[in-house]
């Protein structure tokens, strides 16, 4: 399968912690689906920002998600629900998946991600949802977002989709 | 002194019976001049010991899963009593136990924190109610107290005072403690007799860590051996106050997994195997029954199976916790035996000063104060707080301030329903007593089932140490006390009911207790739970307390209040209620609720001052006399002198990582780090290094609005030029923490910001001069009264854990 040929979804999932958030990134990349790419991202309690990611797009034939070129809104948390952060957590993943695209990228994660959270961002066919979705059982926010399309195009609006219902507490 | 007239206190000195002259010639001496009050022949030792919100189903001497040998070594030398009342809060049942008078009428219908503005809620005793350590005292008893005291309102505790409301101005000669409800066993903020001495240098010791309830029976030992070194005779009165069981439980992680797998069961079936262990005991009547689960508490088996292990943690530390505490009594004891004088020694073991507590809300917390703040947390989220901060390893460890889920709390008060807060209810009120006294007690091992209540103690003591209540004390004229003496039934099992009514009420949960029966009037507020919508229906105009619902119970045939009779008994209802009713105006319970009376507008004056300047090196401010900087604009301004070459530490810093802020240099720069109760953390770095010389910095927070938990702008500044800023997008609403201290220079017990962990407490190398905080007025006359309620909300929400 082509990354061109399915509708793509992206998930998006807010943490409290590093541990959840990687027991989730295990989880989702030994659910059996085939995933196009999965970062985890988390700061420590003294603001040390790491992220861990797996890109499978150049397996693919495609030119790696580093090469998808879309520039990530990062915005701030909503107030006060303590489940919003989850927000926050979704736009910095986002920046983790494609951090490779410069500089400066990971000053914007780390400006956004939450001391001592986490979060996970998924990329992967529609067909493979009803492995990955399951996989994802600790995210204290979790959203999913799609879109159609070039891989390109797809990925962004994928994205952004994922965001936008972060942004609205939407899970 | 076995003749003088003890009615009037301080017993007054015998004038000279010497003979006088103008020179030695002639003159003769009198030595009884320098003599000092002694206690009546025969006055026994007394130790009180109290447990702090524990269950009756909690120990094992009672049937519980808690193994407390120590306990079951004193029932089985003593005696153990089963209808043993206290109130359902912590501060009521202190009051209580100290003064032998009904806890509104000396002013504690609520906690110490919460100095309400009706008589039986300012939280500060009568004159015309002189305590027992007093009243013993100067009856030549060595009086001391050691652990939790919550008798001293909030604002009362730093070095102004004023100190009658501290355990010394009450009559103990010595005390080692803390003053509020609650305190990290591991840094605590102490007090020792009338100076805050806070964290105990112990704490910095990595080999050998400072813990409380050691620490607590290594200061009483001390005391003791001093006291006999000086006098070998002397009656002592020691009442033993255990921080534990209340949260946070605290206890290292060999206590805590010595329960490992014990409660995977759940706390369903955990109250069925301890049920079935009290009837085995004979505790319980063979034909008590165990009451239901209300519906606000969830079954074991409807938890995620990945849960589960975190819940069963919780039970397991609660667990290892308490049996620590049993562990230190014990050394206690086994003191006195070896001094000689167990025989002599009158012991009053209280476990739990009332219900084992629902605070922790259905998830438990690993920080407990995230209820008093009002912070919405699921069980999942708790887990992965817990696992921010180390996982469930480090549930008990210094690192968390763990509480349990309330339905923990309800098993641990098997059979009964409820527990703390509910003075409607046994879960509430009913906890386990033993008396120990081996030159009286003949019948050990013995059951007492008399109806006693915490009112009783003092009346007891008094009266088997042959002194009489005082009519008058420093000239003031004494109301007589409300308890009446059980002594009797230490010698006889039967012994006539020496209490035959009483009432009981605690935030509105009320009862009234007559010859057997018992009238529960419960409000309907969930006592984990104080939203608007739970308080809305309690508001003045609004509430009809006689539609309340009730319910009746006749306890000679209904041990744990499982048979409601009221629709049997409408004529009994109707006299217990009124009943209560005069027994609240004669104790001064009224008006109802006046607990929550802050939610309903009843707010104390806005105080005036907005600028608090701490000069020099002043630490150790308790956490509820901090500058009120909840919920509006403040700054924090501090003048300081930086060598050359630099300096770094911290300038102030207010509790710990938790919740907290402090204001600190690290690396050369101004760095500002808030902690919204370990939940969220923010930091803003200044981008410039600090200069050397006279320095002045400020860090300013601009609130987005006059709300509860506002976000806002954080700039730094650095001689009025802004060098640094950031967002915090919540706030702290009530209260940082319970007993952690703030700080000028340094950063005592546990830091605010792990990035110094190393160096703590982190003490400025360079000098300041000062701090200053500015509190920014709210723009509108409304916002300010709206947000000073909401401080005081804070502080009845925290009472109520307390």
């Amino acid at each position: 399968m082509n990354i061109d040929d399915e509708t793509i979804d992206v998930l998006i999932g807010g943490y409290l912690s590093s541990t959840a958030a990687h027991e989730d990134y295990e989880a989702v990349l030994n659910c059996g689906a085939r995933v196009w790419g999965a970062a985890l991202i988390d700061k420590n309690l003294e603001g040390e920002l790491s992220v861990e990611e797996a890109d499978h797009t150049v397996a693919e034939g495609a030119a790696g998600l580093a090469g998808v070129g879309l520039v990530v809104g990062l915005f701030a948390p909503p107030l006060l629900a303590a489940t919003a952060i989850g927000a926050a957590l979704g736009a910095a993943g986002g920046a983790a998946l494609h951090k490779k695209l410069g500089a400066g990228i990971g000053d914007k994660a780390g400006a956004t991600i939450p001391i001592g959270g986490a979060g996970l961002i998924v990329a992967y066919p529609r067909s493979a949802a009803e492995k990955v979705e399951p996989a994802v059982t600790r995210a204290v926010q979790k959203v999913v977002g799609e879109a159609e399309g070039h891989h390109v195009h797809a990925l962004k609006g994928a994205l952004a989709d994922a965001q936008a219902k972060m942004a609205e507490g939407t899970s | 002194m076995s003749d003088v007239d003890r009615s009037s206190l301080p017993i007054r000195r015998e004038r000279s019976g010497g003979v006088v002259n103008r020179t030695l010639d002639g003159s003769e001496p009198d030595w009884n001049l320098i003599g000092h009050p002694t206690a009546p022949d025969g006055a026994p030792n007394v130790l009180v010991v109290l447990i702090d919100d524990a269950g009756f189903g909690n120990p094992s001497t009672f049937g519980g899963p808690i193994q407390t040998p120590n306990y079951t070594r004193m029932a089985e030398g003593g005696l153990k009593y089963n209808r043993f009342h206290v109130t359902a809060l912590c501060s009521p049942t202190r009051a209580a136990l100290l003064t032998g008078r009904n806890s509104h009428h000396v002013g504690f219908g609520s906690v110490g924190e919460f100095a309400g503005g009706f008589p039986g809620y300012c939280a500060t005793l009568p004159r015309d109610c002189a305590p027992l350590p007093r009243i013993l005292r100067d009856n030549g008893y060595s009086t001391a107290a050691f652990g939790k005291w919550h008798l001293t309102p909030d604002g009362q505790q730093g070095p102004a005072g004023p100190f009658d409301r501290w355990p010394n101005g009450w009559g103990f000669d010595y005390f080692y403690g803390f003053l509020g409800g609650g305190a990290s066993q591991w840094d605590p903020c102490l007090a020792e007799n009338q100076k805050i001495i806070g964290t105990p240098d112990g704490y910095y010791d990595e080999d050998d860590p400072y813990y409380f309830p050691d620490a607590m029976a290594d200061h009483t030992l001390e005391w003791l051996h001093g006291v006999r070194g000086q006098d070998a005779h002397k009656p002592f009165f020691i009442y033993f106050s255990t921080g534990c069981s209340h949260a946070p439980h605290h206890v290292s992680k060999e206590w805590a997994d010595k329960y490992k797998g014990m409660f995977d069961q759940g706390w369903d079936e955990l109250r069925e195997e301890t049920f079935a262990r009290q009837k085995e005991l004979g505790v319980i009547p063979a034909d008590a029954e165990l009451t239901p689960r209300d519906d606000a508490f969830p079954a074991w088996d409807s938890l995620p199976d990945n849960l589960k292990t975190f819940y069963a943690r919780q039970m397991e530390v609660y667990a290892g916790y308490s049996e620590n505490a049993d562990a230190n009594v014990g050394r206690v004891i086994d003191a006195i035996d070896e001094l000689g004088e167990l025989d002599n020694t009158l012991i009053l073991w209280i476990w739990g000063d009332n219900g084992a507590s629902m605070e922790g809300t259905i998830t438990g917390s690993f920080n407990e104060l995230t209820m008093q703040n009002g912070i919405p947390l699921s069980d999942e989220m708790q887990l992965q707080l817990s696992e921010r901060y180390g996982g469930l390893d480090q549930w008990g460890a210094p690192i968390m301030d763990p509480h349990y889920s309330a339905a923990w709390a309800w098993a641990g008060n098997t059979p009964f329903q409820w527990g703390k807060q509910v003075g409607s209810h046994l879960g509430g009120t009913r906890n386990p007593m033993v008396a120990h006294w081996p030159d009286q007690v003949t019948d050990q091992g013995g059951l007492r089932d008399q109806f006693t209540h915490i009112i009783d103690l003092a009346p007891t003591i008094l009266d088997i140490a042959g002194i009489p209540v005082p009519d008058t004390v420093d000239g003031i004229e004494q109301e007589p006390m409300h308890g009446t003496t059980f002594a009797t039934s230490l010698t006889d099992a039967d012994a006539p009911e020496h209490r035959t009514q009483q009432y009981f009420e605690t935030v509105g949960n009320r009862a009234m207790y007559k010859d057997g029966w018992w009238l529960a009037v419960k409000t309907e507020r969930i006592p984990w739970v104080l939203t608007p919508e739970a308080i809305g229906p309690y508001a003045p105009g609004v509430w009809d307390p006689d539609k309340d619902p009730v319910e009746l119970y006749y306890l000679p045939d209904d041990f744990s209040q499982a048979n409601d009779l009221a629709a049997e008994h409408p004529e009994k209802v109707a006299e217990l209620k009124e009943l209560f009713w005069q027994e609240a105006e004669r104790y001064r319970v009224l008006p109802l609720l006046a607990t929550l009376s802050t939610f309903f507008g009843m707010v104390p004056p806005i105080p005036a001052d907005t600028t608090f300047e701490f000069r020099g090196d002043v630490q150790n401010v308790m956490s509820g006399m901090i500058p009120r900087i909840y919920n509006r604009s403040y700054s924090i301004t501090a003048e300081l002198v930086v060598p050359d070459g630099g300096a770094e530490g911290v300038i102030v810093a207010e509790a710990d990582h938790l919740g907290g802020f402090s204001l600190y240099v690290k690396d050369g720069k101004l760095t500002h780090t808030y902690s919204m109760m370990g939940v969220f953390i923010f930091r803003q770095v200044a981008e410039e290094n600090l200069p050397s010389g006279e320095v002045t910095v400020r860090m300013e927070f601009a609130a987005d609005g006059a709300t509860p938990a506002t976000g806002g702008e954080v700039t730094l500044y650095i001689d009025d030029r802004p060098v640094g800023k950031g967002r915090m997008e919540h706030t702290v609403p009530v209260r940082f923490s319970g007993y952690a201290g703030m700080d000028i220079g340094r950063d005592n017990g546990g830091v605010v910001d792990p990035s110094y962990e190393a160096e703590k407490p982190f003490a400025f190398t360079g000098t300041v001069n000062k701090v200053v905080f500015d509190i920014k007025p709210h723009l509108s006359a409304q916002d300010e009264l709206d947000l000073h309620a909401v401080a005081h909300q804070g502080d009845a929400a925290h009472g109520l854990a307390g």
